[in-house]
């Protein structure tokens, strides 16, 4: 049995544990955002998916500030998988990238810790208010949409964990 | 029981109840499997296979329960598992315990795509964010890298 396999009931009835990988194949296949297949989304899914976009790009750029402020950090692994999560939920919600570009007033302040603050600490705080606005979002949605959120907001608690 | 499991876009109680009944396997298994974890820990390092064991058995508790109140079955415990690679020292009992987490990861992650109910997806965010959490100690302790998953429960 392959290393990577998880434990499987022994005898017959092996079948009904795999249940689990299974369905998920089943998500990648049938489920991705936009698929023929997929669910019809409201407009107000959609627009609550856009507003997800903005909270990573937040998470992107706090990543950045953090390694300005603390290059000894060595954020570029964590860095880059919020960037991939960007791209997926950019990905999802073709809305958040067509929309016009916003006004100078209008573009939020960068994230950055404060002069003097603890680095890890500000950025440990970063992802957890993240974590949880995209878990949040994620109860609204539906599908392989809310299924993504989910698995970005349980990503970066994991990148919070890793950084204690 | 992936069978059971439509996924033809449509989305009910059926689906969702479909694939809580996943997580519950899912949830036996890892109950099962930490106690190998444990058995292959050091006694003084057997404190987070412990929690962790509780943790399943208590949200297992938690989804079987709920699965009565729906007059659904409870996804049975399998009389016996078999392990995927031999357990014979700590860092094959973290590699084991990240195999567990990320077992259930999948179902969770399968469940919110299921889900109908908003309640149930926010049980399921937030077991898969506890699991991912558990998971990144495991890969640390297993000297895997990166420690962490950019997408934990969803296809690499």
């Amino acid at each position: 049995m392959a290393p990577t396999s998880a434990p499987v009931p022994a005898g017959p009835s092996r079948r009904a544990f795999l249940a689990a990988s299974a369905g998920l194949a089943l998500l990648a296949a049938g489920c991705t955002a936009g698929s023929p297949g997929a669910p019809a989304v409201s407009t107000e899914e959609a627009d609550r998916l856009a507003g997800q976009v903005a909270v990573q790009e937040a998470v992107v750029a706090a990543y950045a500030a953090a390694t300005t402020a603390d290059p000894a950090l060595a954020l570029s692994d964590l860095a880059a998988q919020a960037a991939g999560q960007l791209d997926r939920l950019r990905a999802a919600a073709p809305s958040a990238t067509s929309a016009p570009a916003p006004s100078a007033a209008s573009v939020p302040v960068p994230p950055a810790p404060p002069p003097g603050a603890d680095v890890r600490g500000w950025l440990r705080g970063q992802l957890a208010g993240a974590a949880a606005a995209h878990a949040q979002a994620c109860t609204g949605q539906s599908g392989a949409r809310a299924a993504l959120l989910g698995s970005v907001a349980a990503s970066l608690r994991g990148h919070e964990a890793a950084l204690a | 029981m992936a069978d059971d499991v439509a996924d033809d876009g449509v989305r009910d109680e059926g689906t969702e109840t479909a694939a809580l009944r996943a997580v519950v396997a899912a949830e036996h298994a890892a109950v099962w499997g930490y106690g190998t974890v444990g058995a292959a820990l050091p006694e003084d390092a057997r404190g987070p296979a412990a929690a962790a064991d509780t943790a399943h058995r208590d949200v297992r508790d938690r989804l079987v329960a709920l699965l009565a109140e729906r007059g659904a079955d409870p996804v049975p415990r399998e009389p016996g598992y078999a392990l995927p690679f031999p357990v014979l020292s700590a860092v094959d009992a973290a590699t084991l315990a990240v195999v567990l987490e990320e077992g259930v990861s999948a179902a969770w992650v399968r469940l919110l795509d299921q889900s109908v109910q908003p309640p149930v997806r926010e049980l399921a965010v937030a077991e898969l964010g506890a699991a991912e959490v558990r998971a990144v100690g495991w890969r640390s302790a297993a000297g895997r890298t990166p420690v962490t998953d950019p997408l934990p429960g969803l296809p690499g």
